[in-house]
């Protein structure tokens, strides 16, 4: 048994075993974070969903163009928000979230606002404009800090760097099914196919269109960010739980393989001890 | 009592969700009424006390920041915070208070003299909510 091969075998086996370890933890952490994350997700749908409704019911039903946020304009600069994780080894999570984001960039000019380290590390690479580094940790993001982003980002939308918010995160659907999605954050803009409905409909805004748009946008849009962030965080957990409890099985399977290889070798070569025995005893 | 739909959301969950005789909130123009069948509208909340009336009762609760809207009959309160009178944490308010007061009476720069001075409001707020009612 002191061959290279049956030793080759039993060094492969102890490295795919450490590997096993290392995602089986993995995937406990992920599956006891997941648990709270539900939670959250679960807790902040509906103002999300409501905020999300009622902006939009207004921006339907709007006849009052004085605001800058929802004054329609030929989109040149875009400002992209992307959510994503800040680890990496969650399967197809960051990838298809970084896709997305390509698809939406592609279209015209962008600066972005990375959120997540991998995310940042993914636009420094492309070269991209940075609008802040400041929020590359997603999980130490509060509601008090999607505050802060979304002030600055209306101060400079109103300064017109940009022309448009595109907010780029991901949708935890259940478990095993996560989605990247995009939402256009800024301007407001009516649905059109339900804003010809009615037009007639008209809302009483207190004390002036503008001044209720200026005070709700920043919310809206801090609402919009943190509801996504819950999402996202979400996903991450349960991409990262599902693709480490496949690597637990496929390194399961390949141990399976790999000891009966060893034993096959190992059986091989008392086999051929025990015929050299005899060859010699027979003489 | 003619009563309306009405939903209360904030970051942390659905506060409330069904029917209501009558609210008020502080909005950034001042207090606010809102009975059954008002018409559309919509305004920014500001910081204070918000009362709600129901059938069965009436509640008070501290609601800062947000806003409401009517459309079509439902009414729809998106706040940034909403507690109830009896869920409010007086330690905390108390502690937040004394906090805000020592930075506003020190020397650091204005941004945060702001931020102590909004915080200082709503610590305030939220103790003359939990005290009177």
């Amino acid at each position: 048994m002191a061959d290279g091969k049956g030793l080759e075998i039993k060094t492969r086996m102890h490295s795919i075993e450490g590997t096993r370890k290392i995602t089986k933890a993995m995937g406990l952490v992920a599956s006891s974070k997941i648990a709270r994350a539900k939670e959250r997700v679960e807790r902040s749908r509906p103002y999300f969903q409501i905020m999300y409704d009622t902006l939009h019911a207004i921006a339907d039903s709007n006849t009052d163009f004085g605001s800058p946020y929802v004054k329609e304009n030929t989109a040149e600069t875009v400002c992209l928000i992307v959510l994503g994780g800040d680890r990496g080894l969650a399967g197809g999570y960051n990838g298809n979230l970084f896709k997305k984001a390509e698809e939406i960039s592609a279209k015209s000019d962008y600066m972005v606002l990375p959120i997540g380290k991998k995310c940042l590390d993914f636009f420094e690479r492309k070269n991209a404009e940075i609008i802040s580094r400041e929020y590359a940790v997603a999980a130490d993001l509060t509601v008090g800090r999607c505050f802060e982003i979304s002030r600055t980002l209306c101060d400079l939308f109103l300064r017109n760097e940009f022309h448009k918010i595109v907010l780029v995160y991901t949708n935890f659907v259940s478990m095993l099914e996560q989605t990247p999605a995009d939402i256009q954050v800024l301007p407001l803009m009516a649905n059109s196919d339900v804003a010809k409905k009615e037009t007639s409909h008209s809302i009483l805004y207190e004390p002036s269109g503008e001044a209720v748009f200026d005070a709700i946008v920043p919310e809206y849009m801090a609402g919009l960010l943190y509801g996504a962030l819950c999402e996202s965080l979400a996903a991450e957990q349960a991409a990262r739980h599902t693709a480490m409890d496949s690597a637990s099985k496929n390194a399961e399977e390949m141990l399976d393989t790999l000891v009966l290889q060893y034993n096959r070798a190992r059986q091989g070569s008392i086999t051929q001890e025990i015929t050299e025995i005899i060859a010699g005893s027979g003489e | 009592m003619v009563t309306f739909p009405l939903q209360i959301v904030t970051p942390d969950g659905l506060i409330y969700d069904g029917d209501a005789a009558k609210i008020s909130v502080r909005t950034i123009e001042g207090d606010v009424g809102i009975l059954a069948r008002h018409i559309d509208f919509v305004t920014a909340l500001g910081m204070g006390v918000c009362r709600l009336d129901t059938e069965e009762s009436t509640r008070y609760a501290a609601c800062m920041g947000g806003l409401v809207a009517v459309i079509d009959g439902k009414v729809r309160v998106v706040a940034t915070t909403f507690e109830w009178s009896d869920e409010i944490d007086i330690e905390r308010a108390e502690k937040a208070k004394i906090l805000a007061e020592e930075i506003i009476n020190s020397d650091s720069d204005q941004a945060e003299k702001q931020i102590s001075q909004a915080r200082y409001r709503r610590a305030v707020i939220r103790l003359g909510v939990s005290q009177r009612f």
